[in-house]
Formats: structure tokens, sequence, C-alpha cells
């Protein structure tokens, strides 16, 4: 629901990371985002190209990796993927597992600018 | 074109996260409480805030912060309960982050505060990702809602440290079913803390009070650093 503001985010990231290196185009952009992070991947990629008109970033091919929701279960000392809509349970044991491991990143990972 | 990959492994949250710590560390060297309140529009945090801070401000000096997309409706429902209001307008943003915060404040001629309120917009996905630097992060339920909400938004309720189930006093005549509410809630969070209450009838809303009067006694406790 913020993707315009991520993607801004991602940019000014870009921006910091380019400004670094020397780096003055970007022809493609990788991020990780999770499955409870609210960012709904095809809205992300839907404002792209909008967000990176006139910038380092402009044309450049967006890549999301989705990734998602896992919990550790203390009962079953296991990392679980709860069943979509079951809140935080574990899909073995069926106890409440609230401690989260993955599914919240909103992750810029890397970039890919010409040689 | 040849290319090279460039790794970066940059947390986009960390910005927000890093000025949450610094709102925190201002606020606990001035021994304010702050609570963030989530919930989805409708549930009722304005019409709690505004019975809160009408309480609380004939003995503690506290503040509300109002986040709105669109209006200043809310801001001003909540400036008649006397307390010191101010609104962030959102615009596009379904949620308030700690830069706003912080915006908000500065240049905000307030005396040192025993509690600041923020009500977050009306979303219970993307304020859940946001650190406010709160002390308190409540997250309210109302018996109109679904009762498996927790469910369909397990990061809101299992960040918060607080449920306040509210509208309570017309619970019977929605049918709403309290057992059920709990169980997804505890699915989310269990132990979590839960509050049935309703502005409209009084019930719970004493308790609620005397949970923030002992919060904010803890917090002015703390000896500034």
């Amino acid at each position: 629901m913020h993707e315009v503001s991520v993607a801004l985010g991602l940019i000014e990231a870009i921006r910091n990371v380019a400004g670094e290196q020397n780096i003055e185009r970007v022809a493609a952009v990788n991020v990780r985002i999770g499955a409870l992070s609210g960012i709904v991947r095809e809205a992300l990629l839907f404002s792209w190209d909008v967000a990176t008109a006139g910038t380092l970033a402009a044309g450049s091919e967006l890549r999301v990796e989705e990734i998602p929701l896992i919990v550790f279960c203390e009962y079953c000392e296991g990392e679980r993927d709860p069943r979509p809509g079951s809140g935080l349970i574990c899909p073995e044991c069926g106890t409440p597992a609230p401690r989260i491991v993955r599914g919240r990143e909103m992750q810029l990972v890397s970039l890919e600018v010409p040689a | 074109m040849k290319l090279r990959v460039v790794e970066v492994a940059a947390n986009l949250m960390l910005k927000n996260d890093a000025l949450a710590a610094k709102l925190r560390a201002r606020f606990a060297a001035d021994g304010t409480l702050v609570v963030n309140l989530l919930s989805s529009p409708g549930s009722g945090k304005t019409a709690l805030l505004e019975e809160t801070l009408g309480r609380l401000s004939r003995t503690y000096r506290v503040a509300g912060l109002v986040g709105d997309q669109a209006t200043a409706n809310d801001a001003e429902r909540l400036a008649r309960s006397g307390a010191p209001v101010r609104q962030i307008s959102t615009a596009s943003e379904c949620r308030l982050d700690a830069g706003m915060i912080a915006k908000a404040l500065s240049g905000w001629e307030l005396p040192r505060l025993d509690a600041l309120f923020i009500e977050n917009v009306g979303n219970l996905i993307c304020p859940a990702e946001y650190d406010l630097g709160e002390d308190l992060r409540v997250v309210l339920l109302s018996v109109t809602e679904g009762e498996d909400k927790p469910l369909k938004y397990p990061l809101a309720f299992n960040t918060a440290q607080l449920a306040l189930v509210t509208k309570i006093d017309i619970a019977e005549a929605v049918g709403f079913d309290r057992a059920a509410a709990a169980a997804s809630i505890e699915a989310v969070h269990p132990g979590m803390d839960v509050l049935e209450l309703s502005t409209r009838s009084g019930r719970g809303i004493d308790a609620w009070l005397a949970l923030l009067e002992r919060r904010i006694a803890a917090k002015a406790l703390i000896p500034a650093g």
C-alpha cells in the first residue's frame, strides 16, 4: 500500500550507493520483499517506471524476490511456514509460534550496472 | 552491454528505525510516555482518544498527534478535549513514520509532556512496519469487524503490546464471538493483554486509564540522562 514511498526509498538507497561507488547508471535492481511487509509486488513494479523517471535508475528492470513468512516453533524447535490466513500458528503441531524469522524484509539486495 | 553486480544488502527500514531510536531517546529524557494507536478505519481510535485526552488532561500534561490522509476532522474533534493536538496530513501515505513525528514535534510549543498519544492512519498493514519511538503500541479491534482480523493482519497484533476490543456495548447486537476473537489474537500473539471497552457506555474506560496512569508513572520515574 505504500509502494510509491518504498520505490522512492529504494531510489534514495541506490543514490547513496551510486555516490560512493561512482555509478552513473543502473540497469537492474534486485530487491527482497517479505510476505508481511505490506508491499504488493505488482504495485511496486507498476510504480517503478514513474518513480525512477529522470533518475539514474530510469528504464531499469526491477526484480522482486518475494520472501514467504517463516516462524520459529518453540514446541517443534524448528522453522515452519504457517498456512496463509492461519496467523502465526505452527502447521505441524498447531501451537502459536509468534517469533517471526522471515517475512518482514524490505531490502535492496544488489544493483546491476554497466561494467 | 556488459553488466557487473554491485552487492548492497541495505534494509529500507533502517532510516526510519534510526529516526525512531532518536525519538525514543528524546522521550526517555523527557519522561514522556508515547502511545501509538493502530486500527482499521472506523474502529474507534478518535472516540477513544477524545475520551482519553479529556480525562487525562485534568491531571497530566498530554497531547495528541493525528495522522490522516485527507481531512482535519479527527484533529478538530480531539482539540475539543482541551489538550493540544496537531494534525499530520499524510496525503498519499498510508501510515505515519518517525520522520513525520519528528517534523510535527519541531516548532510545536509544548510543555514537557507526561504522555503523547499518536493516532496512526486507519490501516492495519503499513503502520505495523513503522516504529515511531513509542513505548506502547495499542491495536484496536471493534466488535463490528471480523473476529479473524488478527489472522489477516498478524504483524499489527504481533507487534502491539495491548489489544483493545472496542464498541463492546453493542457486542451482543452484532453477534460478536468473543471466544473466536480471543483465539485469533492468541494465534498471533500468545498471552497478549486484551481489554474490552466502550466509549459510549464507559465500560472498560477506567481500566484503560488506570493502565495508562501506571505507565505514565513508570516512565516518569526513569531519571533523565
